[in-house]
């Protein structure tokens, strides 16, 4: 049989014990956090560059999807081998391979936990800032292919802004080094490039980081509402007074109780909304921010501004903030998140928004934004088994993320695009533009092999949010 | 040109209407690249009549150089050929503008001096200060991702370009990221085109992230003996909780240019600047805790006067010094952050050996060091004296470009130096781009 020829030709590159074949090992492969698509015809764990590049080899003389998989956190389906074939997941390739703090520089295998590499060198005060919720799970490699954000990107940037080289390999096996752990190497930005491309114009198997040295001071700063318009109204106040906070989230009341029911984190039952605030920096700095953020959110008639008041209080608002996904999971057999931006200033039309499309499809809609950059998670709240209500969340969603295209934003700021949104993508881009990343990508993957159906438009299922919502996953 | 010029100025009259066409000699003279000077200069005045040039030169196999004001046009390999020059200078609209938002929208020919008034009447500014400054345009500040000694604070173009509009060389106008201050949907192709030199297209518009200006700035300046102690004094700086918004060492010959003293340098080491922002408390805590790491290695420190206007010398020094040496060159090392130093003492020792007057200054805090051959004639040893450096600077796991020099050193040594094993990479992304190779042939990095 063809799988078995492929298992033996797979297991002489990698081991046996690399190689996993069968159906019951496969399910475990058939998901990330968007939902259950499709299993992979074989799944194989590389140890090095090289079996990357024999694997990809081999994928080219049989003609078989190839698809590059983390630790399977993505929102967007990315990770998932929706046409079959081989999957490569990077669980053996986790090594920290270089840290230089002089240089303030780490070079990482594509496995490597994001927060490990934080860990590894925080005793030396120093950090990887982009910290995606999942970051306890998610792989450097998984954010390098997704460009992921987090929280504290308002401030410090998205995964992009941090890496500067990558070693690919690309679908024929060719392995290339892009950019320098250095600035400015001659040539185009392809490391650029390859950041957010999804897995679809080659495979990392190695990338050079940014390591940001820690600030002097953090602080804290809970600001509860009794309604949401005060607390979007606060977002815009604050840009407008020329303070940048790290973070600037928000979440309703709704998930908030979701939240506190889950992590006994101190956030208020009996609220609309929250504002979780941090400001960094110089302890000077840090404390005069605070106070003007406080005045601005009690202009803003904020109930009552609280601080954290020790390294544990923080820590534990931050883990409410980052298990919320998780916490409304608790409550709801399925969610469905979406990650749709729009500028900041629209938020409080936004919320008001989100409101009504809850109301017109009798649904339960809680939000978590990463406010600050206007990137918005509603997470709409169903049950798989009753049809009627996942037809509603598909219309709801999408009357969700016109309306960030009207707003001028986008249908993705951090998740990715992958198999979920593709065929969103003609509401923001026009055919010409489309045509010119179609061209981007035929250059390195011409038959459309690597991570196919993902990115962009497949033209299949058109202008339709697509797949089994079947969510609810462990982020 | 293989074509009468007459026709193709029609041609493009017909594009662009009449008076948007040069074709006089005078005119064409002042657009020479490299010596190279073009039969005409078109000027569009809508991003679409762009496009049309571009997909007209593409048929006619005609060279096309675009320009914003030509500030960085020496940074480049002689072209191959040159036939029209395309200015965006009269695409200079403000297209989109929400202070609140800290986002922005123009048109790429708008001019950098023009664009920080207007972000600045909210207090808002675009943080860089490139090469060219105020009279750059802002697609040519991306289109050389040049950034100067701001990016220390703040980064550069790269990390403040949400969006662009791409004319390309098939005559459509393409569009890429947002107009957001997050977003990942589809491939960064805004990334492709910074720094890409006008090689792959030529944008006519770009989305930046604004960022509201600090209260107050103040800029301390640190006298270090040796480079020793000057590398000592910018790893405690680095290691320190400030955060700079901009550090730079000076060697005395740049420190004097730059405060456009005549005389000659009194003391032999380098000075450190640093500027820091914040409010007057923020400030203070600063000066307090510079105070201590320059006494504990006995630098005397100072605080600047006129600092804005030093600093614009600092980030022109190579504009400036063409006024000044007819055949200055400037070269732009980029090395491991540790390395800087050290690197540049070698340069020094190599350009005492061979006669070279040096002013240098770097960027110690990102890794970049820029160093000004000062001469009024070409000097024969500059062409071995450069390759030495890149050696010197590939040994250190760095990166060197030769930024600006006259045109006759270019016929001697490559200014970007060779590629790696991504070069056949880069060369496909020409190919689907540029099909015709008619965009800034030549100039780039391995012939691109």
């Amino acid at each position: 049989m063809k799988l078995k020829g492929l298992f033996r030709e797979l297991a002489k590159i990698v081991g046996e014990d690399g190689v996993l074949w069968r159906d019951e090992d496969l399910m475990l492969y058939e998901y990330d956090a968007l939902s259950s698509l499709r299993q992979p015809d074989v799944v194989v764990f590389p140890r090095t560059t090289e079996h990357v590049s024999q694997i990809a080899k081999l994928a080219l003389r049989h003609n078989l999807p190839l698809v590059a998989r983390g630790a399977g956190t993505g929102l967007s389906g990315g990770s998932v081998a929706t046409e079959g074939g081989i999957l490569l997941v990077f669980s053996r390739m986790k090594q920290i391979l270089e840290i230089d703090l002089e240089k303030q520089r780490a070079r990482v295998q594509p496995g490597v936990v994001n927060l490990d590499l934080s860990l590894a060198v925080a005793d030396e005060g120093y950090y990887y800032a982009p910290d995606p919720s999942s970051q306890k799970a998610c792989t450097i490699g998984g954010n390098v292919a997704e460009n992921s954000g987090g929280p504290h990107t308002l401030a410090y940037g998205v995964t992009t802004n941090h890496v500067l080289a990558l070693e690919v390999v690309l679908p024929d096996g060719e392995v290339i080094h892009t950019g320098a752990s250095h600035w400015d190497r001659p040539g185009y930005d392809l490391t650029g490039v390859f950041v957010g491309s999804e897995g679809t114009l080659g495979i990392v198997t190695e990338a050079t980081v940014r390591l940001s040295r820690k600030p002097e001071a953090v602080k804290t700063l809970l600001a509860i509402y009794n309604q949401v318009v005060g607390a979007t109204r606060t977002v815009a106040a604050i840009t407008a007074r020329g303070i940048t906070p790290a973070a600037l989230e928000m979440m309703d009341g709704f998930t908030l109780r979701a939240v506190e029911e889950a992590t006994h984190a101190g956030y208020p039952m009996d609220c609309a909304a929250v504002l979780l605030i941090e400001v960094e920096g110089l302890k000077e700095a840090v404390e005069e921010h605070a106070n003007e953020i406080e005045a601005v959110c009690e202009e803003n008639q904020a109930r009552e501004v609280r601080r954290a008041k020790s390294a544990e209080e923080r820590d534990l608002l931050w883990k409410g903030r980052k298990t919320a996904f998780g916490a409304l999971g608790r409550i709801s057999p399925n969610y469905y998140v979406q990650d749709g931006v729009i500028p900041r200033t629209r938020l409080p039309e936004m919320l008001e928004f989100i409101g009504s499309i809850e109301k017109k499809y009798d649904l339960h809609i809680g939000n978590i934004f990463h406010a600050g950059d206007g990137n918005l998670h509603p997470l709409i709240m169903y049950d798989e088994r009753n049809r009627e209500q996942t037809a509603c969340v598909i219309k709801a969603a999408k009357e969700i993320i016109l309306k960030c295209v009207e707003m001028g934003g986008s249908i993705t700021g951090e998740h990715g695009v992958g198999f979920e949104k593709s065929d969103l993508m003609p509401l923001i881009f026009s055919e010409d533009d489309l045509a010119l990343m179609s061209r981007i990508k035929n250059l390195f993957n011409p038959l459309g092999r690597l991570n196919p159906g993902k990115l962009l438009p497949t033209g299949k299922m058109c202008g339709e949010l697509r797949g089994g919502l079947a969510g609810g996953g462990p982020v | 040109m293989t074509l009468a010029v007459d026709s193709v100025r029609a041609d493009l009259a017909a594009l662009v209407g009449p008076s948007q066409v040069l074709t006089d000699a005078a005119a064409c003279a002042a657009l020479a690249v490299d010596g190279k000077v073009p039969d005409c200069a078109v000027s569009p005045t809508a991003a679409e009549q762009g496009a049309a040039v571009l997909r007209y030169a593409s048929e006619q196999h005609l060279a096309v150089i675009p320009r914003g004001n030509g500030t960085k046009l020496s940074t480049g390999n002689p072209p191959r050929r040159y036939d029209v020059a395309l200015s965006l200078s009269e695409l200079n609209r403000v297209i989109h503008y929400e202070p609140a938002d800290l986002t922005i929208t123009v048109e790429a020919g708008m001019v950098f001096g023009e664009f920080q008034n207007l972000v600045g009447q909210n207090g808002l500014w675009l943080p860089l200060d490139p090469r060219g400054g105020d009279k750059s345009s802002i697609g040519g500040i991306i289109a050389a991702n040049a950034a100067g000694p701001l990016r220390q604070g703040f980064g550069g173009p790269r990390d403040m370009v949400l969006g662009l509009k791409i004319a390309t060389t098939d005559g459509k106008i393409a569009k890429t990221g947002g107009r957001v201050v997050k977003n990942v949907a589809g491939y960064d192709l805004g990334k492709l085109l910074t720094g890409s030199f006008g090689t792959l297209g030529v944008m006519v518009e770009a989305s930046l992230k604004l960022f509201p200006k600090p209260p107050e700035r103040a800029t301390f300046t640190l006298r270090a003996g040796t480079l020793g102690i000057a590398r000592d004094l910018r790893k405690s700086i680095l290691r320190s909780p400030l955060d700079a918004l901009r550090l730079v060492l000076l060697d005395s010959r740049a420190t004097a240019l730059v405060s456009n003293s005549t005389e000659t340098p009194e003391h032999p080491g380098a000075e450190l600047w640093i500027e820091v922002g914040g409010s007057h408390r923020v400030i203070e805590r600063c000066m307090l805790e510079l105070r201590q790491l320059a006494s504990a290695v006995g630098a005397p420190m100072a605080r600047l006067e006129e600092a804005e206007k030093a600093w614009a010398h600092v980030s022109n020094l190579a504009h400036w010094l063409q006024q000044k040496y007819r055949d200055a060159t400037v070269l732009k090392a980029a090395l491991p952050l540790a390395a800087s130093e050290e690197f540049l003492s070698r340069a020094k020792q190599e350009a005492e050996a061979e006669r070279i007057a040096l002013a240098c200054f770097a960027q110690v805090g990102v890794g970049i060091v820029h160093l000004c051959a000062l001469q009024e004639t070409l000097s024969a040893s500059l062409g071995t004296w450069v390759t030495r450096l890149r050696q010197a600077a590939a040994d250190l796991g760095g990166t060197l470009i030769i930024e600006h020099c006259p045109v006759d050193l270019k016929s001697h040594v490559d200014v970007w130096g060779a590629g790696g094993d991504d070069l056949g990479a880069m060369r496909k992304m020409k190919s689907a781009l540029d099909t015709q190779g008619v965009l800034s042939p030549g100039r780039f990095l391995g012939g691109i």
